[in-house]
């Protein structure tokens, strides 16, 4: 089943006096089920066309379909309602809330979930239910970015977005995450979208969308994709 | 190139620093306004003083034979003494709505140094034994009079004509009251004409020769009260009712009381606004450098030095209080001048204007400066101490912990997720959190006290007319006569329906050393028409025995139920004895500072035969002439004081109701100021909501933008920032209930005079309006900072690593 669907995806951005062409007309489709892995360099647009998927921001120019639904010309409101019930964030930086436990902050997701999971589920899942009490300074890169794993699923979203998720961290905390996401996409049967400039990563993917100076080069289906545990770099 | 970063960053966060500058130029402008209105005040007070001899002393009595004043004058400690004849008279025209009157003061034109002369504003000179007067200023404004305009009065038995000459004022009548239960000087009501004393004779020919008014002043050095003790066995043999110093002088005591108010508030309302604007700019820069840590790194690695860099922070302080200095100074100046017309048309003194003031914009901007160079320097200082490589490392990152809060199960389990986040950074930024509630409890306590302020003098005036004097009119008798005939005749009208007599005597309380001079009223036991009422507003019988104090004369005389005060009067038959009385209860009085008695018991005591000085009356109110706005008893009260328009032996009949509805209509007026006052209360509240909103959101934003990524929508990210702040107001305003009460007792003390007693309880009306107005501006500045959660740029935020 087609998830998203992008059509001729442009973005423009202005920086002083200079325009930037993130994006220059990008096209594909991501479907239900499936793990894939955007590549490409810095600078390559990546980032922007997860943030434009994730409705955190807008194309300048094109369509964009989720389900069939037009979110290219959705307002905030409409926007936000897209985030708060299909989407899953993951990012580099974890940006877990400090002041909040690990189990507050996968609570603050499920509360405002309308099918949620349960969280000491999840939280067993990812292997921190001992550490529920812990707050974020108390506890290991590997293991913020595993509460940030358990928050984003925690409200059942459809697709999960993942921005640089083991940029930084160590290889084998990188490869406990990669399996996580793996997991996530097969126990659940959800989407699983995760950007980065690591070539190896994209050996586990289902499907691998390569990008380049905001184009779409190409699109490669993974025969047999590798188990996260082999994967390294 | 750091004036330009300073400019930019100030324009970034343009609503934080302009809600300082709000607060500042407020501040200012009250300071320079209000001090100079002050010193216009003052100086114009000082000046009339002197230029008119206004006198020191004041001595009120039955009758003095004329020539006795040369002898007086000889006493060691005067300076000079004048002798005049007042005595309040019925005007018939101009004819007001309701009863005129006119205070005849006497002038001997002969002496060059009167005490307590007139000053001719417009006009000519009085010829002795002329039917001639000048008039105060606004009598003469308020009835649009012109110089030759003949007055008609009642004196001597009948109608006599008056010729205006000039218009006049004089320092004993800045703020002219005609009895004792006033507040406002009344115009409409109440004027001073200056007279010959000639003329004054030859109209009031009982009064030939003698003066029943004494005042003087005192040689530079000498003590009032040696003067006092030597003038007053001179004066006791006339039939002395009063002597007083100046300081208990109605007029000169309401218009100091103004002054030194000015001068009060010129101070407190200023260091107030200062200290909030400088606190709140604290906070924004001490955030400022946490913020700019790595751009301070640079700086430094580039070699600016230490002094540089603390200088440049200190300057975002310097250009706030110099702006707002600036700026409220000058408005201020502006200002001044309209403040003083404002008050001086409330008082007669004559106009002094100091114009433009450098002495107080300058002094205003020093204080505002160096309030800011501290919360600059406070802020900023951490910036000294960064090292340039550390700086540009990120901060370490911030703790979390639970609260002590928190470790209350039930408390704990109430809060929501953002509730806890709110919670824990409320405990993290410990002296923001102080600067909140400080702030929000000051703001709702000025709120509270300006609205109990102004609910208690409307309680003040209306108690008095509508719980304790609830007659419909009262007839004043010129002089004290028996009260048999007087009641038949009055009785006997149709329009009236009760009457009861009223016996008010000047007399003198003592207890050990201590004395005050007031007015004993006589009132019947079973009185329906003035209940005296005990703090609870249960009435109070009058005994047959004894006498009852208002609480600020007990007070004053250190006397409680069951004392005994020595009663002198120059109403006492056996003259000079003093009479010992029982003191039977103290109750509350607003409005003046009286005593009471049962009316036979104070004639008994007096030892004289029945009497009184006035009629308490109730008119009837379903039949009767209307008046124009169709008010039977309105026109019954008319009628009636047009039976007596005439008459020698009734010097006024006044109607409660006017009175009323003019306390009524000064009392609007009043409103507006209160307004003022409350609206400062606001901004006040705002300003530090919205403020500690920015820098929340500041300090916070990748938090919020994760949240909003999460799918919150920017009303419940923002929840975090405002549960934070309603937590804390809660509080806050609970705290301001007893800071509202401190400062009412204090406002209570300040303001109470002999003429007026403020109580220093808040009604319920006010702590609710204090409450409910605090919430408003809560949610009116948080509606403002929502806006800019809206705005919130997901990608920029999220993209880097704080």
């Amino acid at each position: 089943m087609e998830l998203i669907v992008a059509r001729n995806i442009k973005k423009r951005y202005r920086m002083g006096e200079v325009t930037v062409h993130a994006l220059r007309g990008v096209d594909f489709t991501l479907y239900d089920r499936e793990l894939v892995v955007v590549l490409g360099h810095s600078g390559s647009g990546k980032s922007t066309l997860v943030n434009i998927i994730g409705g955190m921001d807008q194309a300048s120019e094109g369509e964009l379909y989720f389900m069939g639904r037009p979110l290219h010309n959705a307002g905030e409101a409409e926007l936000t309602g897209y985030r708060r019930d299909q989407v899953g964030f993951i990012f580099q930086f974890y940006n877990l809330m400090p002041n909040l436990t690990a189990f507050e902050n996968v609570h603050l997701s499920v509360q405002i979930a309308k099918d949620p999971l349960e969280i000491d589920l999840l939280l067993k899942q990812v292997g921190l239910i001992d550490r529920r009490e812990h707050f974020p300074s108390q506890l290991s890169g590997g293991e913020q970015q595993r509460v940030a794993i358990a928050r984003a699923l925690a409200k059942n979203p459809r697709l999960l977005l993942c921005d640089e998720p083991t940029g930084s961290l160590d290889l084998p905390t990188g490869q406990q995450i990669l399996k996580l996401l793996r997991d996530f996409c097969d126990q659940y049967n959800k989407a699983v979208v995760i950007i980065t400039h690591n070539t190896n990563i994209s050996y586990m993917a289902d499907r691998v969308i390569y990008l380049k100076d905001g184009l779409v080069e190409d699109v490669r289906k993974n025969p047999k994709p590798l188990p996260p545990e082999k994967v390294s770099w | 190139m750091l004036w330009k970063k300073m400019i930019r960053d100030i324009w970034d966060n343009k609503g934080s620093y302009l809600a300082c500058l709000v607060l500042v130029v407020i501040g200012l402008l009250i300071f320079t306004s209000f001090s100079i209105a002050g010193d216009n005040l003052s100086l114009a007070q000082e000046d009339f003083y002197r230029d008119q001899n206004f006198a020191h002393g004041f001595a009120e009595l039955v009758s003095l034979p004329y020539r006795e004043l040369e002898r007086l004058s000889g006493i060691e400690g005067i300076d000079r003494i004048s002798g005049r004849v007042k005595q309040q008279v019925r005007v018939t025209r101009p004819e007001g709505e309701v009863g005129v009157y006119l205070e005849l003061v006497s002038m001997n034109l002969e002496d060059p140094e009167r005490v307590n002369d007139a000053l001719l504003l417009d006009g000519s000179e009085l010829r002795a034994g002329e039917l001639e007067i000048w008039i105060d200023d606004q009598f003469f404004e308020t009835y649009q009079l012109e110089q030759g305009y003949r007055l008609e009065i009642i004196a001597g038995g009948g109608l006599r004509e008056l010729t205006v000459e000039g218009v006049a004022m004089s320092p004993e009548f800045t703020y002219p009251l005609r009895t004792e239960g006033e507040i406002y000087p009344n115009p409409q009501q109440y004027g001073i004409a200056f007279i010959s004393r000639d003329t004054m004779w030859s109209m009031f020919p009982e009064l030939q020769g003698t003066v029943n008014n004494v005042v003087f002043t005192l040689e530079p050095g000498a003590d009032y009260d040696e003067v006092k003790n030597r003038l007053e066995p001179e004066l006791e043999p006339y039939g002395l009712v009063n002597l007083y110093p100046r300081e208990d002088q109605a007029s000169h005591l309401i218009l100091s009381e103004e002054v030194a108010q000015l001068q009060r508030m010129s101070t407190v309302i200023p260091i107030m606004f200062l200290s909030v604007a400088g606190l709140i700019l604290y906070i924004m820069l001490k955030r400022l450098v946490e913020q700019q840590r790595g751009q301070i790194g640079i700086l430094k690695a580039f070699g600016y030095s230490n002094r540089e860099v603390t200088l440049h922070y200190i300057a975002y302080a310097l250009t706030v209080g110099s702006l707002g200095g600036l700026l409220g100074g000058l408005a201020g100046i502006y200002l001044a001048n309209p403040l003083t017309w404002l008050l001086l048309e409330f008082f007669h003194v004559p106009e002094t204007y100091e114009g433009f003031s450098l002495y107080y914009l300058l002094l205003g901007l020093f204080i505002s400066l160096a309030i800011f160079l501290v919360a600059g320097y406070q802020g900023c200082k951490y910036a000294l101490k960064l090292k340039p490589a550390e700086a540009m490392r990120p901060p370490a990152p911030v703790s979390g912990k639970k609260t002590v809060l928190e470790r209350i199960g039930l408390f704990s389990a109430m809060l929501t997720i953002q509730g806890k986040m709110a919670v824990r950074n409320l405990g993290r930024n410990r002296s923001r959190t102080t600067f909140l509630f400080l702030g929000m409890t000051l703001s709702c306590a000025v709120v509270i006290v300006t609205w109990s302020l102004y609910d208690l003098i409307d309680r003040l005036v209306f108690y008095q007319y509508e719980e304790v004097e609830v007659h419909d009119a009262r007839v004043t008798l010129a002089e004290p006569l028996s009260q048999g005939p007087v009641m038949r005749e009055l009785a006997a009208h149709d329009e009236v329906t009760l009457v009861e007599p009223l016996a008010e005597i000047p007399a003198k309380l003592a207890h050990a050393w201590r004395e005050e001079n007031i007015l004993v009223l006589g009132i019947p036991g079973d009185s329906s028409l003035h209940i005296i009422r005990d703090a609870k507003g249960k009435r109070v019988l009058l005994p047959e025995r004894g006498i009852i104090l208002s609480e600020r004369l007990a007070d004053k005389l250190q006397v409680s139920p069951g004392s005994t005060v020595e009663f002198k009067s120059p109403y006492l038959r056996n003259g000079e004895d003093p009479a010992p009385v029982d003191v039977y209860r103290v109750i509350p009085q607003y409005l003046g500072m009286n005593a009471y008695m049962e009316i036979n018991a104070l004639i008994n005591l007096l030892g004289q035969g029945s009497f009184a000085t006035s009629y308490m009356i109730n008119v009837d109110a379903t039949a009767g002439p209307d008046n124009q706005d169709g008010d039977i008893r309105a026109g019954n009260i008319a009628l009636l004081r047009d039976r007596y328009r005439e008459s020698e032996q009734v010097a006024a009949v006044d109607g409660l109701e006017e009175r009323v509805r003019e306390a009524r209509e000064l009392m609007e007026t009043f409103g507006a100021v209160i307004y003022i006052y409350v609206l400062f209360g606001v901004v006040m509240a705002f300003a530090i909501i919205y403020s500690s909103s920015f820098i929340i959101l500041s300090e916070r934003n990748r938090e919020l933008a994760s949240m909003k990524v999460l799918g919150m929508t920017s009303r419940e990210v923002f929840s975090v920032i405002t549960f934070e702040q309603w937590f804390v107001s809660v509080f806050a305003i609970l705290a301001g209930l007893p800071l509202a009460q401190i400062m009412m007792i204090a406002f209570a003390r300040e303001l109470s005079t002999d003429l007026y007693t403020i109580p220093s309880e808040m009604s319920g009306q006010a702590l609710l309006m204090g409450a409910f107005i605090t919430i408003a501006s809560i949610w009116i500045a948080q509606s403002f900072a929502l806006r800019k959660v809206r705005r919130l740029d997901l990608v920029e935020v999220l993209k880097t690593r704080e």
